[in-house]
């Protein structure tokens, strides 16, 4: 679907079209806002500036609704349920922002290597590839994350293991045909060394497919933390979790729904709003919409 | 050296992936702190004295060195003896061959329900593009697609019991034959659950595919012919967004074999996702190995018979 | 075109929903009795691990095997010694016989009767090392075991042993039959007990029929299920819709849930403590005054309150209702952070101290919270506590190897105090490594106190030797917490007991009756 092009553009115009294409279609705008709102409270969080402390325990208000002083209410320890879940989306945000990283570059460089050199190392990539993926991905995070002392970014890297296979396929394909396209065959010719044929070249090809799948890939992220968090193996307490939150949470579902409802809500807010962006983003990269060229 | 005979190359690299599965797992759980030891008596080990240790270890076959535990298990594999359970003494053969099936039927029937929910909502879409149809249909894919499956399996499971009193999941699990009534109920609600969330991928990708085929020259041929709306899109745009959706299909079959364990859990589905589980709290090696063995290889097998099928449906495959 | 499709659909799916809920009718209950014919379900997170006896140490092991299995001794209510299929027993003077005459007429499940060979050949078998027995230690006094006829067993000690009698009441400790192997026993379990093995479906349930020759009157129960249902939450489900009639939760919440409901929960006080181990042998810590000030910094009533929501009671070391610690008997009986500060100079550690502590993750609902108050807590007196959390595996990996500086701990409790703490502190006890701490003193203590058997005297040692611990600041007891048992309105005749035991299952009856 995606047309290749040489690219001998200034990476830098298209840069600026691509934010404005994306913002321009309805699903890229919505996704934005959603993604934007939360990411803004998340840094919040991190950064203190909430007006309630996601630690701090006060008895004497446990489990009261929503209202003035608590947006979101509190939940059994008395800890406001807002300030929680904002640092909650904080912690899911950084570990699936460096797991997808973690994933994209080393997925990214092996599949492109593998592409590009062939031969035995595109074997063997290719054959480490389908072992990972013949392997149940949650189970394989499961297995991981309980493997080493848990810390986030040990649950980070269990889930950076799981895509890193995605980015590898991704990356693989469009290189594999790329390869042979004559601008390519043509810098071999004129003695480029492969390093520079692979940054001026290759890499601003299949940088669109890439980032489509970074923010799906988030997406998913995000949710396999709080499937393992919900499973008990996720962000290791007392740090707040969304899907930890949600855990301990089903046992008040009955007596106080928000505090299953905010952590909950948010987990969908963020995984909505990052699909919508990778429509956006999609739909902003298609040539036929007046993408790359 | 290698073979070139297509087929004879597939069945290489499957054999050659089962194996690296088989090496992985086996090093991620000796990686894992606490051993079979530690995992039945908790902190009363700490009470044994060396020679009470030793012989445990021995009688969980501990003692041996790493590589011989490997061969041994894998040697055994190979023979058709999964291992042993140390705690109930059922072979791993049996206890898979009662678990697989479960998750199997529970795949089938999410894939059932997401395929019908998903192409449904698809072709509601991707009849007229960009109306508020549209957007809605858009809408409850995005809603399934984020919803996680903990979240609403267990809303689920406690309203029904709540307050319509409705929990066929609590009774002890009915196998097919014996009471086929109660056992559909009881994958009924993990069933819908795993569908919600299959029903939005399949219908994101149906719908591009569709709309994909529905500007395709054969489908304004034959609408131009005046073949009815209906016809048109059943006889003429779906077999051509088949492709995609058999492959999201079948790439998510592969997930929910493994990726059912959180509803199994909530639900007490005695499967497979289950099975491993519990043998990684309960540290029994030998179940876990073999039984994600058995997983990689059911797994490696629907991809081969997605590629099969490919080529029954899209003659163009058959040609490469 | 899609309109006509998914209306087709949505009459399928309606019908498809009618079939099955029809077909509920006959098999099993959707969603009805707790049990069919008066029986009882009792709902649990996981199988018994094991089903011999003498290795269950899992909760829901020793649950399953009580029904089964028959002791010597048993407790009653109030955690006192009474028969059990010994029908009395003398002491002798200097203590080191007891002569047991045991009850006639018993027979195990196979119909094979019960006698004094199969006394002698199980305590023989417990005491010996290759079988692995976990509560082999609680023999250590024991010399000789022998049956001069098929009615009474004569047990000779090496010197007085005053909790032997209490520790012969755990199931750990069962007579089993003389001839039988472990591979029999772990398939079909064969006791004495009030209840026989009838069916196990391995990781999914097991079920016990009613002993109709139980020589403690048959129960009432005609059958009894523990049925898996690996999620806490799905448990209280259960109990709402009615499908299980019994289960047992430590998490006050998960309980308040339950009651929420219509089911009755009953709370009661639990052997078990929650404690701050310190490992007394590596420094900072082998310094009496960094103890105390630990001891000083901490306020017990917050920590219950913060992380149990105050369900349960500030503790000493002995819990046990007759031993009780007076928990105000120990250098700071509440929050001090000025003396702590100053245990602290005197230690050399005015600048501030920092040490580090292992906690359970899954374990127990408030291990981590436990963590975090007292962090909050030292951090006011100018200790620096960081937390590792770990999962179950690796924490007791750590535990076992007594690899920490401190550990939050939630510790099993035993009726007699010798039973509970002899293995701990003192120096030949093969849990002192983990325990970290001993003295002569305590040494002494712990052998009179196996030596007398008055309750009064020995009760006036035990306030001595929990004094000492809470002066040495051995470890910081923090609290007891309830165990919370759930019945549907229909089950009568149950006593919950403090020590976890599901004892009274054998007088439990479903409906009327």
């Amino acid at each position: 679907m995606t047309t290749l092009v040489a690219t001998g553009l200034p990476a830098a115009a298209t840069r600026r079209g691509l934010l404005r294409r994306t913002l321009a279609s309805r699903s890229g705008a919505v996704g934005a806002v959603l993604v934007g709102v939360i990411v803004l409270a998340a840094l919040a969080a991190a950064l203190g500036l909430l007006p309630h402390d996601p630690l701090a325990q006060a008895p004497a208000d446990r489990l009261s609704g929503p209202s003035g002083a608590h947006w979101f209410g509190t939940d059994q320890f008395g800890r406001d349920v807002f300030a929680r879940s904002a640092a909650g989306a904080a912690a899911s945000l950084l570990i699936a922002v460096v797991a997808v990283a973690i994933a994209t570059v080393a997925g990214t460089t092996a599949g492109v290597a593998a592409a590009f050199f062939g031969g035995w190392s595109d074997r063997s990539v290719l054959g480490v590839t389908n072992v990972l993926f013949a392997f149940p991905p949650l189970l394989l995070a499961l297995a991981l994350a309980s493997a080493f002392t848990r810390t986030w970014l040990t649950v980070a890297i269990a889930i950076a293991v799981v895509y890193t296979p995605i980015f590898v396929r991704v990356a693989r394909g469009p290189v594999l045909s790329l390869r042979e396209a004559d601008f390519v065959r043509a810098t071999t010719v004129l003695g480029f060394s492969p390093l520079r044929t692979l940054a001026r070249h290759v890499l601003p090809n299949i940088a669109p497919i890439v980032i489509v799948q970074i923010t799906l890939s988030l997406s998913w992220a995000v949710l396999t933390e709080a499937s393992l968090s919900f499973l008990g193996l996720g962000t290791p307490p007392p740090a707040p979790s969304l899907g930890a939150m949600v855990l301990e949470a089903r046992v008040l579902a009955t007596v106080a729904w928000w505090t299953m409802a905010a952590p909950g809500a948010v987990i969908v807010a963020l995984v909505v709003g990052l699909n919508l962006l990778g429509d956006g983003l999609r739909d902003a990269l298609d040539p036929r919409n007046g993408g790359t060229r | 050296m290698i073979a070139r005979h297509p087929l004879l190359r597939r069945l290489l690299e499957a054999l050659l992936t089962l194996l690296g599965v088989a090496v992985l797992v086996f090093v991620m759980l000796r990686a894992i702190p606490g051993d079979q030891v530690t995992a039945t008596l908790g902190t009363e080990a700490a009470a044994l004295t060396p020679a009470q240790r030793a012989a445990l270890e021995a009688y969980y076959g501990l003692d041996q060195p790493l590589p011989v535990q490997f061969l041994s298990w894998l040697g055994a594999v190979v023979t058709g003896n999964l291992g042993a359970s140390q705690r109930t003494g059922q072979s791993v053969l049996e206890m898979t061959a009662a678990a697989l099936p479960v998750t199997l039927e529970l795949a089938v029937l999410s894939l059932v329900i997401g395929l019908v929910l998903g192409v449904a909502a698809a072709m509601l879409s991707a009849s007229r593009p960009n109306s508020a149809r549209d957007a809605a249909g858009q809408a409850v894919g995005l809603a399934g697609l984020s919803v996680p499956a903990f979240l609403l399996g267990s809303a689920l499971l406690a309203l029904s019991a709540r307050f319509a009193g409705y929990n066929p999941n609590a009774e002890r699990f009915a196998s097919l034959t014996t009471d086929p009534g109660l056992h559909l109920q009881q994958l009924l609600m993990p069933a819908v659950v795993l569908g919600f969330g299959l029903a939005a991928p399949i219908m994101r990708t149906a719908r591009s595919a569709l709309l994909e085929v529905r500007s395709q020259d054969y489908v304004r041929t034959a609408r131009g012919k005046g073949v009815g709306p209906r016809r048109l899109a059943l006889r003429h745009v779906l077999p051509g967004a088949l492709v995609p959706i058999v492959t999201m299909t079948g790439l998510q079959f592969g997930y929910l074999l493994g990726g059912a364990v959180v509803v199994e859990q909530i639900f007490s589905v005695p499967g497979i996702g289950r099975q491993v589980l519990l043998g990684i709290q309960q540290k029994e090696y030998a179940v876990v190995q073999s039984t994600v063995l058995v997983i990689a290889l059911t797994f490696v097998l629907v991809n081969l018979a997605t590629d099969l099928l490919y080529r029954v449906i899209d003659p163009r495959v058959r040609a490469s | 075109m899609a309109r006509r499709i998914s209306r087709r659909l949505g009459a399928a799916v309606a019908a498809s929903a009618v079939l099955l809920t029809a077909c509920s009718g006959g098999g099993g209950s959707a969603g009805g009795d707790a049990a069919g014919g008066g029986g009882l379900v009792i709902g649990a997170t996981s199988a018994p691990d094991t089903l011999l006896p003498w290795k269950a140490t899992q909760f829901q092991a020793v649950n399953v095997l009580e029904q089964l299995y028959g002791t010597l001794t048993e407790l009653d209510a109030d955690l006192e010694v009474v028969p059990g299929l010994a029908e009395s027993w003398e002491v002798s003077e200097d203590g080191t016989t007891i002569t047991m005459a045991l009850r006639q007429g018993v027979t195990f499940s196979d119909g094979s009767a019960f006698d004094a060979d199969d006394v002698t050949a199980s305590l023989d078998r417990i005491r010996d090392e290759a079988t692995g027995a976990v509560a082999a230690a609680s023999l250590a006094s024991v010399t000789a075991v022998e049956a001069p006829d098929p009615a009474t067993v004569v047990l000779t000690l090496s010197g007085p042993d005053a909790g032997l009698l209490a520790a012969l009441a755990s199931v750990n400790l069962a007579m089993l039959p003389s001839d039988a192997t472990e591979q029999a026993l772990a398939d079909t379990p064969n006791g004495t007990g009030p209840f026989t093995f009838a069916q196990r479906i391995p990781n999914q349930s097991i079920t016990l029929e009613a002993n109709p020759e139980y020589w403690g009157g048959a129960p009432a129960l005609p059958t009894l299920e523990f049925r898996v249902i690996p999620d806490e939450t799905s448990i209280v489900s259960a109990l709402q819709s009615g499908n299980v009639g019994f289960a047992v939760f430590d998490d006050p919440l998960v309980a308040q849930s339950a009651e929420a409901s219509g089911t009755t929960v009953t709370e009661t006080p639990q052997l078990s403590y929650h404690v701050l181990q310190l490992n007394a042998r590596q420094a900072p810590l082998d310094d009496l005054d960094v103890r105390l000030a630990i001891q000083c910094a901490i306020d017990r009533q917050q920590v219950l309150d913060t992380a149990a929501l105050g369900e349960g009671e500030v503790t000493g070391p002995i819990t046990s209702p007759a031993y009780r610690s007076d928990p105000a008997a120990r250098p700071c009986p509440q929050r001090d952070v000025e003396a702590a500060r100053r245990h602290l100079a005197a230690a050399g550690h005015a600048g501030g101290l920092t040490l580090s502590t292992i906690v359970s993750q899954g374990e127990y609902a408030t291990s981590v919270n436990e963590a975090t108050n007292i962090q909050a807590q030292l951090a006011e007196a100018g200790i620096t506590l960081n937390i590792e959390v770990l999962e179950s595996g690796a924490y007791v990996d750590r535990w076992v190897a007594a690899d920490f500086q401190t550990a939050v701990a939630l510790n099993g409790g035993r009726p007699d105090p010798d039973g509970m703490y002899g293995r701990y502190f003192t120096s030949t006890g093969n849990l002192n490594d983990v325990a970290g701490y001993t003295s002569p003193e305590l040494d002494a203590l712990f052998a009179q106190g196996k030596a007398t058997s008055d309750p009064a005297a020995r009760k006036e040692i035990y306030q001595q030797v929990s004094r000492h611990l809470e002066d040495n600041a051995a470890w910081v007891w923090l609290f007891t917490s309830f165990t919370y048992t759930a019945t549907a309105p229909e089950v009568t005749g149950f006593t919950p007991m403090a020590n976890g035991s599901l004892k009274y299952l054998r007088e439990t009856s479903v409906g009327g009756s």
